[in-house]
């Protein structure tokens, strides 16, 4: 793609500006006249009935301006699963029952935080407390508590994937292992705390501008448990903090801030202390996997047989997704001719996971890669090589589930090896070093329409103005990720203007088209940037149009956009400049302005996902044998996103995703006692320094994805995979020590070396 | 009893009463719309809140306002010289690309800045641990270790 | 719970300091940098009704050092300062050392030496390396000025041996002899500066291949950060061997009380106070061998 003028090369994001000087408006910075200040009252106990809740005392406080109660909320269930209304499991506030420590009871408004926070105080709440469990082999027991009276055991959804013969692979097989793997729930930590600042208009109309990924989803969840109408409901996203899948539902102190907006006629805003996110937030599953793998001698892959309970918490949130998708992560990377998937998404009296970058990906493939580095090392195969002998490739298939349409996954395992010089680093590390592989495969973008959007997926418009500019309107929301950037590049190159001469409005749902459904599943480059190309091909054929009449062109000319002109395909003189086109075509039409629509759907292209990318990443650690300490020296990382957009943006991605896959892997986790959360600061919530981070160097394979916008696909999320398997493995490389029991510590490694008792 | 408080801002003169409980932090965001000084965890550990105080980087919510009395205080408002013109740690951090959700920015370029103020050519390992009081979730660091590096090669010419 | 409330005073002298503490009894609390006490308070574990900072008291701020009277370090003298003044470096690199791994820059910038101390916190860095050299604090008080070994102040988790109306005007660290080497070493699950789940702190006197004094301090296995006299008179007397090392380094985790948190399990505890007992040991001698 030489031809490219932007795309492709580093192009600096375009809110940096306002980013680096502190003008940037995140939602805790919005203040507006008469607002009031809310506060949540959590439920202290993992299990409850709630008998009585006083709040006479409360609001007899100066200050307090609204109190509420589930009982004063219209009791409408919600949940991103629309299309299975059964799956709705969480009320906005609690009403009857609470099933986890920090489960909202109440809500208090008042003139400042410091009242509010003292009324929560004074409210008194009396809890008949129920028997809990908090891990999936006591909530799944015959007899355990249960938590929601329409799963009996405990268990919400499953889900199943099938093919091939799994009974006759396994008896195929030469070799076999069984392993059971238990992964940790860890936190987004994005650094912004959530936060939402509610406004009712004179019809009562809401205006909620909210910390959030998905302003569609909390559109529509909003208006359906306030009992409104959608568009009686307006979502704005200012800039926003970070996300990584733990801003994509309604929360319910969005609820609250809407309901007593209308109550009190008062601007509400709530916004979280980091506490709260770390006691309360969603997460990352837990999960339980157990896994069988069969193989030929010769390291060919002829089975799996796979079966992960996944620890959801209290409610559904994100779960039945995750589900689904770690069947299919499981089923990803290498060519497995039969294949069985069971999973099973259990409630538990803990904090509700959701999603969270990798979705179910990093769990799935913790497993799947640390088994087959365990089978490598049995059947006396280099780990490189097994893959490479059984790595997916352009045009498979998981049948009835999804087809590779670009696949680099060789081409990255080549050369993530080369850069590291893997085969003779491998057998020469000694004294507590050791190199290991772990790989991903990842989606772009969803397919299964579980949230029934009446929409298209991704939607833009775009206005064209006479003075050569252009106003991209679009739902799609940066979360930091630089997804407007990405956007802008795109149309920027599909008509041959600058990136300045695009204005951007975004995530605004009562301003931008009808719909984009957010910031997650690494959907937003693929399917908006799609969306985005539909509307500028709808802008071109118009001034194409113009522009051939006006110059008299022969009808087999080429037409293009380029260097802020339209004319016939190489031949800038025939034609004239963008602005002075859109003055024409607009001309033509009488004064019409030239406005296009465009959208993109995924259709035909299976359950999971449009695209998928494919990476291989190999660490060198250091381990410190008498303490059980690890050092990770240095990451290796080759990756296929197919066509890179902007490199510097790419590398961002896979730095950040390093971080935290370097935490998942050695150093976050929660640390529980009876579903309540012990560790709630970042002093013992322990995400990497930028002096743990290790050095690194990465290599794009690039690919065109047909079904990309100029064949990109997904850069980043994936990269939230490979890091724990690969460390896992340098760990036992180093040692001796086998992890499949996330996080990494040094107290495992120790016990696990046999230098510590348990 | 609220105190009679007096100190400066990006160089702007302050004369407040202020109750003594109230945060730096606080008076800051609420009461002087200083906004770009965010808080992230209020225990000092994400420095999403990080100004400088006589010239020295500190958690604004490990501040009282009280303490700021007859001192003087910067935020991420008072680095870029105008409107138009941008000091050139913010411009090295936009080039290299440091900056993603732009949450810690702010933070990341005060203690980039007061590291750069100490010493111009500072070596990789002296920038990590400079920001061992600066969390970030977006970019793993990399990159603003980078643009703090290349700050101080602009700042030496 | 309730409404964080409270008075502030800021005196400019420590007369005037104590007249306060006296005046306003329990619930007074007096503030060097407030790095830890600022998030005690919002988390409603401590509720002051008076606050009064030290802020102002410019003789609080002073770091001397004469080798006659050793160093001294004011209760408003920051982490950061003690961590970078030369003569601190010079002689006393190990009180150095832990005062530039104590948190993290703006911390070090704003909290104190002395408030770190004074928080009474188990795992508090500075205390194990001012524990081994024998350090005193300076307390000052209603019935005046006086003295107390830095190893008698600590009586339980947060809770020091300052009396109502008393206070910590700075800490004095003797001049050790020559042929002294200290070192201090600690460990948590993420990089070198952070809280941390185990500190050990090595002090010998060399003489010679012989050891004339030997002095370790455990930090965060115990209610109070510790010396470990059983494991010292092993080594007293001796060549340091690594035999002799080793077996002072059982010793000392044998006197330690670690117990399971979130930070670390009391058996990996006890396992690392050996491990870095060793290694503590070993630089500590490697330090005495440089002067």
């Amino acid at each position: 793609m030489e031809d490219n003028t932007i795309i492709g090369k580093d192009i600096p994001r375009t809110d940096g500006r306002v980013k680096a000087t502190g003008e940037a408006i995140y939602t805790d910075d919005i203040k507006l006249p008469g607002m009031l200040h809310g506060k949540l009252l959590r439920s202290p106990v993992a299990h409850a009935r709630i008998v009585n809740i006083d709040v006479r005392k409360a609001r007899a406080l100066p200050g307090v301006k609204c109190i509420i109660t589930g009982a004063d909320t219209p009791k409408i269930k919600f949940g991103n699963w629309r299309l299975f209304p059964a799956t709705q499991d969480e009320f906005p506030l609690a009403v009857d029952r609470v099933r986890f420590i920090g489960d909202e009871v109440a809500a208090v408004a008042a003139i400042d935080r410091e009242t509010a926070r003292e009324a929560l105080e004074l409210i008194k709440v009396e809890y008949e407390e129920l028997p809990a469990v908090f891990d999936v082999d006591s909530a799944t027991a015959k007899g355990a508590p249960v938590l929601h009276e329409n799963s009996p055991s405990n268990i919400s959804i499953d889900r199943k994937i099938q093919y091939g013969d799994i009974e006759k692979g396994f008896a195929e097989s030469d070799y076999m292992h069984e392993d059971v793997f238990t992964v940790h729930a860890v936190s987004h930590a994005y650094l912004e705390p959530c936060s939402s600042v509610a406004q009712a208009d004179i019809d009562g109309r809401i205006t909620l501008w909210t910390s959030t990924q998905t302003p569609y989803i909390v559109q529509c969840l909003l208006a359906a448990t306030l009992g409104l109408r959608e568009n009686d409901v307006r979502v704005i996203k200012p800039y926003v903090g970070g996300g990584f899948g733990g801003k994509m539902e309604l929360r319910p102190w969005e609820f609250c801030a809407a309901f007593m907006a209308r109550k009190t006629g008062r601007p509400v805003k709530f916004t979280l202390t980091r506490e709260e996110e770390l006691a309360c937030g969603r997460r990352r599953h837990a999960m339980k996997l157990h896994s069988k793998v069969g193989f030929k001698k010769d390291g060919t892959l002829v089975a799996k047989d796979l079966k992960i309970l996944l620890d959801g918490g209290a409610y559904n949130s994100m779960g039945p997704t995750a589900t689904f998708l770690c069947g299919n992560f499981g089923a990803m990377l290498y060519r497995y001719p039969n294949y069985r998937f069971f999973g099973q998404h259990v409630y538990t009296n803990k904090p509700p996971a959701g999603a969270m970058r990798g979705f179910g990906a990093p769990q799935s493939l913790f497993a799947a890669e640390t088994q087959m580095n365990i089978a490598a090392k049995e059947l006396g195969i280099d780990p490189i090589d097994i893959r490479i002998k059984n790595a997916m490739v352009t045009g498979d298939e998981i049948p009835d589930v999804a087809t590779i349409s670009s696949c680099g996954f060789i081409e990255s395992l080549e050369e993530v090896a080369k850069m590291c010089d893997w085969k003779k680093k491998r057998k020469n590390l000694k004294n507590g070093k050791g190199l290991g592989v772990g790989c991903y495969s990842f989606i772009s973008g969803g397919v299964f329409n579980w949230f029934n959007t009446q929409y298209p997926f991704s939607s833009a418009e775009i206005r064209a103005f006479a003075d050569g500019t252009v106003h991209l309107l679009t739902m799609a929301s940066d979360i930091g990720q630089g997804s407007d950037t990405a956007l802008k590049q795109i149309l920027a190159e599909e008509l041959g203007l600058k990136m300045a001469d695009i204005r951007l409005t975004a995530a605004d749902t009562a301003m931008t088209p009808q719909a984009d459904l957010g910031t997650w599943g690494s959907r937003v480059t693929l399917m908006a940037g799609n969306a985005v190309i539909d509307a500028a091909r709808k802008i071109k054929e118009q001034l194409f149009g113009a522009v051939s009449a006006k110059f008299n062109l022969n009808v087999i000319f080429d037409m293009e956009c380029r260097d802020g002109r339209v004319h016939a395909a190489g031949k800038p003189d025939r034609g004239m400049s963008f602005g002075d086109a859109v003055a024409f075509v607009q001309k033509t039409n009488r004064g019409e302005p030239l406005v296009a629509r465009g959208s993109y759907t995924p259709r035909g292209k299976g359950l999971v996902s449009p695209a998928f990318s494919f990476g291989a990443q190999v660490a060198e650690v250091d381990v410190d044998k008498e303490t059980g300490n690890v050092k990770v020296n240095k990451m290796w990382t080759a990756h296929d996103c197919g066509t890179v957009l902007n490199h510097m943006a790419v590398e961002g991605q896979l730095e950040g995703s390093i971080q935290m896959g370097l935490g998942y892997a050695l150093s976050e986790q929660f640390v529980m006692d009876n579903g309540r959360t012990l560790n709630t600061t970042f002093l013992d919530y322990k995400m990497p320094h930028a002096m743990d981070m290790p050095p690194g160097e990465s290599a794009c394979i690039e690919t065109y994805e047909p079904e990309g916008p100029m064949g990109a696909k997904e850069a980043g999320e994936g990269l939230a995979s490979p890091t724990a398997p690969a460390i896992a493995e340098a760990v036992f490389h180093a040692t001796g020590y086998r992890c499949k029991d996330l996080p990494i510590t040094p107290e495992k490694i120790l016990k696990g070396l046999g230098k510590l008792e348990d | 009893m609220k105190h009679h408080i007096r100190f400066k801002v990006n160089g702007d003169q302050y004369d407040l009463a202020v109750d003594p409980w109230r945060t730096l932090n606080d008076l800051l965001r609420e009461d002087l719309n200083l906004t770009g000084t965010k808080f992230g965890c209020g225990t000092g550990d994400c420095g999403a809140c990080t100004v400088m105080l006589d010239g020295k980087t500190i958690n604004s919510c490990l501040t009282l306002a009280v303490e700021v009395d007859r001192r003087e205080v910067t935020t991420v408002e008072g680095l870029a010289p105008s409107g138009e013109e941008l000091h050139p740690i913010q411009e090295t951090f936009i080039e290299k690309g440091a900056i993603q959700c732009g949450f810690c920015t702010p933070g990341m370029e005060m203690s980039g800045l007061f590291l750069l103020n100490g010493k111009k050519t500072p070596t990789e390992s002296e920038i990590r641990t400079a920001l061992s009081g600066n969390l970030c979730r977006c970019t793993g660091y990399n990159k603003i270790v980078d643009a703090i590096a290349e700050t101080g090669k602009k700042m030496k010419k | 719970m309730s409404k964080i409330q409270f008075e502030y005073f800021a005196p400019e002298t420590i007369e005037e300091t104590v007249a306060l503490l006296q005046a306003h009894g329990e619930g007074c609390h007096v503030m060097a940098g407030g790095t830890d006490l600022l998030v005690k308070i919002q988390h409603r574990v401590t509720h002051p009704k008076v606050l009064v900072g030290l802020g102002k008291i410019k003789e609080l701020k002073r770091i001397s050092f004469s080798l006659k009277s050793g160093l001294t370090i004011g209760a408003m003298a920051s982490l950061a300062d003690v961590a970078a003044h030369p003569k601190i470096k010079k002689h006393f690199p190990s009180v150095a050392h832990a005062a530039a791994s104590t948190a993290n820059v703006q911390v070090r910038n704003k909290g104190t030496v002395v408030g770190n101390i004074c928080n009474a916190s188990p795992s508090a860095d500075n205390i194990p390396t001012l524990l081994v050299l024998g350090s005193r604090v300076n307390i000052a008080g209603p019935d005046g000025e006086t003295r107390m070994p830095l190893a008698d102040f600590f009586l339980g988790p947060g809770i020091s041996a300052l009396k109502p109306g008393q206070f910590v005007t700075s800490l004095n660290v003797p001049v050790p002899e020559t042929h002294t080497g200290t070192a201090y070493l600690s460990l948590s699950q993420r990089g070198q500066l952070d809280c941390s789940a185990v500190g050990v702190a090595a002090m010998v006197v060399m003489d010679k291949n012989k050891c004339k004094d030997a002095r370790i301090a455990v930090g965060a296995c115990a209610p109070i950060p510790m010396r470990t006299t059983a494991a010292e008179k092993m080594l007293i007397g001796k060549p340091l061997t690594h035999k002799a090392i080793e077996a002072a380094a059982v010793r000392a985790s044998k006197e330690t009380k670690p117990i399971t948190d979130v930070r670390a399990s009391a058996a990996y505890r006890w396992k690392m106070v050996a491990v870095l007992t060793i290694r503590a040991l070993i630089e500590a001698q490697k330090n005495a061998r440089k002067q």
